[in-house]
């Protein structure tokens, strides 16, 4: 698939189209879903801004790449004046005081945002599912869930309501729903982009990243939001990556985790499109390694473990005293209470709870700081893999998309669906999701702020598998 | 008082129980042999050094931005914001 960005673009300086056009029929659409992808439409901002481009179109002003092409954002991110629900009862009616850093900056660059997108409430989930605005419906399978937790924006992506959508990834969030709906979906190297305005789930592996239909498209969205930011001090400066630079790939050596594949729980299917890449990979004349890494329980827990305790403490802060759906009780400490027990959802208050129960005395050194020190191990573990190989190849999911409500009703399940994305999370390395290879896609791994490597990777993908 | 917190109190969320699911995961970390346990984030450095700190400063925010947060506020009453009774026993 071609940039739809560049394609857009192309359409409205020759003015094939107009972009008030272009906006209402994507709204229309968005509008008409079935998909449960929407928790809200920015339509009146988004025509405003569109009869801005068409003015300056008509004064025969040069437009930006990005002016006037229509995007969509998970609904975790702050943009002024727009409702930001988390897909949760509690912020159902709170509005963005300010904008997110990494969507200013689109909209800087002229990109019009169209929509809210549905998601699991708060980033806790991987089916999209867990939302008061109705499971997310797979967009190749509408019977399957579109995975999770940015789920509403992988959707619109694959649909083509919007050109390219804004997801978060704490633990796969973005890459997983990538895969199960066949498109582009890129976590970064943690800090590339600055977190400031997106929700806090786990602030440790928390990324902001593009789900798009092409690596062109991810590389020109990755490139405008990067950068280091004062208000996110966890933010790195990073260069600009052009596309000269990803157009030929000089890996020389992969490795893929051996214990991934020979799982008991990986799909037989998934298990036999993944080696038969890496025959075709082989057969390209580059060398493949097989990688000892930690079993996927290990991961999966370790990963559970932080997050949960990063999410206790992060949503302490919605008690409904200065916005929130506040239930009045008999005082403070009750109205607290009923609050959040009326307005969180079982999966969230599962989490809240087992962070609790890690953080606790008498439990943290035997669990969380443990899992600390189990993390520390993992990235020890890729920095040495990083020595041998350029590039870590990996399935997304060991298995297809569940059938919507299978999810909720095994969250251990759920949790260990997991194990081929959180490892990367932990390690805070870039990781693309490339809907090829197997049924639901491929992960592409380079080392810690080796991005381009990664996007390289992916176009020399295009056209090997 | 009782020092012992349980779960319920420490999350604000009445009834709270652990979960069993969420147990099995940590049944897991605590079974695990780490090699390095002295649990000092040796890899992970997210600390920012104090050489490259934001400038302690008080930003004004702006007209809309307060009118916002006014708007979020959840109870309000003649013109004041409601908190709820402070008075504990």
């Amino acid at each position: 698939m071609d940039s739809q960005i560049k394609k857009i673009h192309q359409q409205l300086v020759s003015k094939q189209i107009t972009c008030t056009a272009l906006v209402q029929e994507k709204l229309d659409l968005l509008k008409q879903n079935t998909y449960n992808s929407v928790n809200s439409l920015l339509d009146t901002m988004a025509l405003e801004l569109a009869a801005k481009v068409d003015a300056k179109i008509a004064n025969g002003e040069t437009i930006g790449l990005l002016e006037g092409i229509p995007f969509g954002i998970k609904d975790v991110y702050m943009l002024q004046g727009t409702y930001t629900t988390a897909s949760s009862d509690l912020l159902k009616n709170y509005k963005s005081p300010y904008t997110a850093t990494a969507i200013q900056k689109l909209l800087d660059a002229g990109a019009i945002p169209l929509v809210k997108e549905n998601c699991d409430s708060f980033g806790h989930g991987s089916s999209s599912e867990n939302t008061i605005f109705g499971a997310v419906k797979n967009a190749i399978d509408p019977t399957l869930v579109a995975g999770g937790s940015s789920g509403g924006s992988a959707v619109n992506v694959a649909k083509e309501y919007t050109a390219f959508s804004i997801g978060g990834d704490t633990g796969g969030s973005i890459r997983q729903p990538a895969g199960y709906n066949h498109i582009y979906g890129f976590k970064p190297t943690y800090g590339r982009i600055s977190r400031f305005g997106l929700m806090a789930y786990a602030s440790s592996t928390d990324c902001v990243g593009p789900l798009a239909k092409s690596i062109e498209d991810i590389r020109i969205v990755l490139n405008v939001m990067s950068g280091k930011d004062p208000k996110d001090q966890t933010s790195i400066a990073s260069s600009e990556i052009s596309e000269e630079a990803i157009a030929t790939s000089a890996v020389k050596t992969i490795g893929y985790f051996k214990n991934f594949i020979e799982s008991d729980a990986i799909d037989t299917q998934i298990k036999a499109d993944f080696l038969a890449s890496i025959e075709k990979i082989k057969a390209k004349g580059i060398a493949v390694k097989e990688l000892d890494f930690f079993k996927s329980d290990i991961l999966v827990s370790t990963y559970y473990t932080l997050a949960m305790a990063e999410t206790a403490s992060n949503l302490s802060r919605l008690d409904g005293t200065n916005y929130g759906n506040r239930i009045e009780a008999e005082n403070l400490i009750e109205t607290y209470a009923v609050t959040r027990s009326e307005n969180f959802s079982e999966e969230t208050k599962r989490r809240i709870v087992g962070g609790n129960q890690v953080l606790s005395q008498g439990f943290s050194d035997e669990i969380y700081l443990k899992g600390l020190a189990v993390r520390d191990q993992i990235s020890e573990n890729f920095s040495k893999d990083f020595e041998e190989v350029d590039i870590i190849l990996s399935p997304v999911t060991p298995s297809t998309p569940p059938k919507i409500g299978d999810s909720l009703k095994d969250p251990l399940a759920m949790y260990l669906s997991d194990a081929y994305t959180v490892g990367f999370s932990l390690g805070q390395l870039p990781t693309l999701t490339v809907p090829q290879g197997t049924s639901t896609g491929l992960q592409i791994t380079a080392a810690k702020n080796n991005d381009e490597l990664v996007l390289k990777f992916a176009n020399f993908l295009k056209d090997t598998i | 008082m009782s020092k012992i917190m349980t779960v319920d109190i420490l999350s604000s969320i009445k009834g709270a129980q652990p979960s069993e699911s969420v147990n099995k995961l940590f049944d897991v970390i605590k079974n695990a042999h780490p090699s390095n346990n002295n649990a000092v984030n040796t890899v992970n450095h997210n600390c920012v050094s104090v050489s490259d700190l934001r400038e302690d400063v008080v930003v004004e925010s702006s007209a809309i931005e307060k009118q916002l947060i006014l708007e979020n506020f959840p109870n309000k009453k003649n013109g004041f914001l409601v908190v709820a009774k402070v008075i504990e026993g």
